[in-house]
């Protein structure tokens, strides 16, 4: 949890996450809502109810939660048209000059949401490289082809 | 039925004593299946109009898209990772459409993996109730777990375990068995090579003791939907005959394309109310066989 708190914290996020709900299953957590209900049995579940995201490193975002946290006002934002999209989830980081609008105001060291048409592809940190200011690529929904490749 | 009992001419055989005359090479389209959890069909299928996707509506399905154009991967693009459609072939669709798991209820699908069924009966569920996944491969289940997040699902519990005698710890209103099977020719161009009889039968009696545990994990009145992608008897038709005679059961009529299931088995007469049961030969609809049928429970 302390993991996840530092990445809300970082985004700006105002998301509470109500702890008496959280369920830890290895490295990773789970929201349990009035549904699906609490598990009547434990042993041998492996996920349960709302994704949030796993300790790592740092803390991986979970779809689920970069969706919810894209709903919120406050977080920080950047919106980019599909070709950088695409660039993002395919991990490479997002020039300034990509950055169609920012929601949050950009600021270097921030840590902002990636949103195109809307949606939230993951996000990134905003940070000077080699001269040039771009939002460097921590995590993406590409993620989901890495994991896809390496389960089947 | 004597002789080596594997190999086209020896499935095609029987397919025709079943009365069905199929050349061994049908093929079915890609599909895929909007997300209502995520997108309207309408609003999905402007945006991958305008990347150069077509898609045409499958009828008999409720978000079901034949893909008829396309010059890339649709398993790799933005909408897809953004888990606005996944990749379903037709007829698999039909199984959960057919069950029809709604808001509130208690299901269960009880061999999940890859999850796409899964995904599906949240979706019906509109993520609201309890929702149940089980399966026996924890490697298999990492892939359920992915197209659980990438779908958005938030109702569904998953476990680990062979769901012929796992403990949940309760009883459910809807359960989906879309049970382990010998699969066919449509979608594994070697099945004819590696298929025997003697698979057949076995896998036959694991889905008897699947459909058993089923009825157990069934409240009365309960819905159970029990489906394979397999054209042999032996695992349709038969294994239903077996659980109508072994258990407090009686067959619904299932809607969706295709003929009803087959009353004589190489000879031997059937219950009747087998009828009511749908089978999809490769050939009917555009799709892969499949066998589905509707047991609501005494």
């Amino acid at each position: 949890m302390r993991l996840l708190r530092r990445l809300l914290r970082e985004l700006n996020s105002g998301y509470k996450v109500d702890e008496s709900k959280v369920i830890r299953i290895n490295d990773q957590y789970f929201a349990l809502d009035a549904e699906p209900g609490s598990p009547p049995e434990r042993k041998s579940l492996v996920y349960a109810g709302t994704y949030l995201g796993r300790d790592r490193r740092v803390f991986e975002p979970s779809a689920i939660l970069l969706g919810l946290l894209s709903k919120e006002q406050e977080a920080r934002k950047v919106n980019v048209n599909r070709e950088t999209a695409w660039l993002f989830v395919c991990g490479r980081d997002i020039f300034q000059e990509n950055i169609l609008s920012v929601e949050g105001g950009l600021s270097l060291g921030s840590y902002y949401l990636v949103i195109f048409d809307g949606w939230c592809l993951g996000y990134g940190r905003y940070e000077t490289v080699w001269n040039s200011k771009m939002i460097r690529n921590y995590y993406n929904i590409g993620d989901f082809l890495h994991r896809e490749g390496s389960t089947t | 039925m004597m002789g080596l009992s594997r190999g086209r001419e020896f499935f095609l055989g029987r397919y025709r004593m079943l009365g069905r005359d199929l050349t061994g090479d049908e093929s079915t389209p890609q599909a895929i299946r909007v997300n209502p959890l995520k997108i309207r069909d309408a609003e999905l299928l402007e945006i991958m109009s305008s990347v150069g996707v077509g898609l045409e509506k499958l009828p008999f399905l409720d978000h079901g898209y034949r893909v008829t154009s396309s010059g890339f991967s649709l398993g790799s693009t933005i909408e897809y990772l953004l888990g606005l459609y996944s990749l379903q072939e037709a007829a698999s669709q039909l199984p959960v459409q057919a069950l029809q798991p709604g808001p509130g209820d208690a299901a269960l699908d009880m061999c999940s993996a890859p999850g796409g069924k899964t995904t599906q009966m949240a979706a019906y569920m509109g993520n609201r109730g309890s929702l149940y996944a089980v399966d026996s491969s924890r490697e298999r289940l990492y892939a359920v777990e992915n197209n659980l997040e990438r779908c958005g699902v938030t109702n569904c519990l998953v476990y680990h375990g062979d769901a012929a005698e796992i403990e949940l710890g309760r009883v459910f209103q809807k359960i989906l068995l879309d049970a382990p099977c010998s699969g066919n020719y449509v979608t594994d161009p070697l099945w004819f090579d590696k298929r025997t009889m003697r698979d057949v039968e076995a896998n036959a009696e694991r889905q008897r003791r699947l459909m058993s545990r089923a009825m157990e994990l069934l409240e009365p009145g309960g819905k159970l939907l029990y489906s394979t992608c397999s054209l042999e008897p032996e695992e349709n038709e038969l294994n239903v005959q077996w659980l109508l005679e072994n258990h407090d059961a009686e067959l619904c009529p299932v809607e969706s394309p295709g003929l009803p299931g087959l009353t004589d088995v190489f000879g031997v007469e059937l219950d009747p109310s087998l009828s009511r049961c749908m089978r999809l030969w490769p050939d009917d609809a555009g799709a892969q066989g499949f066998f589905v049928a509707k047991v609501v429970k005494g």
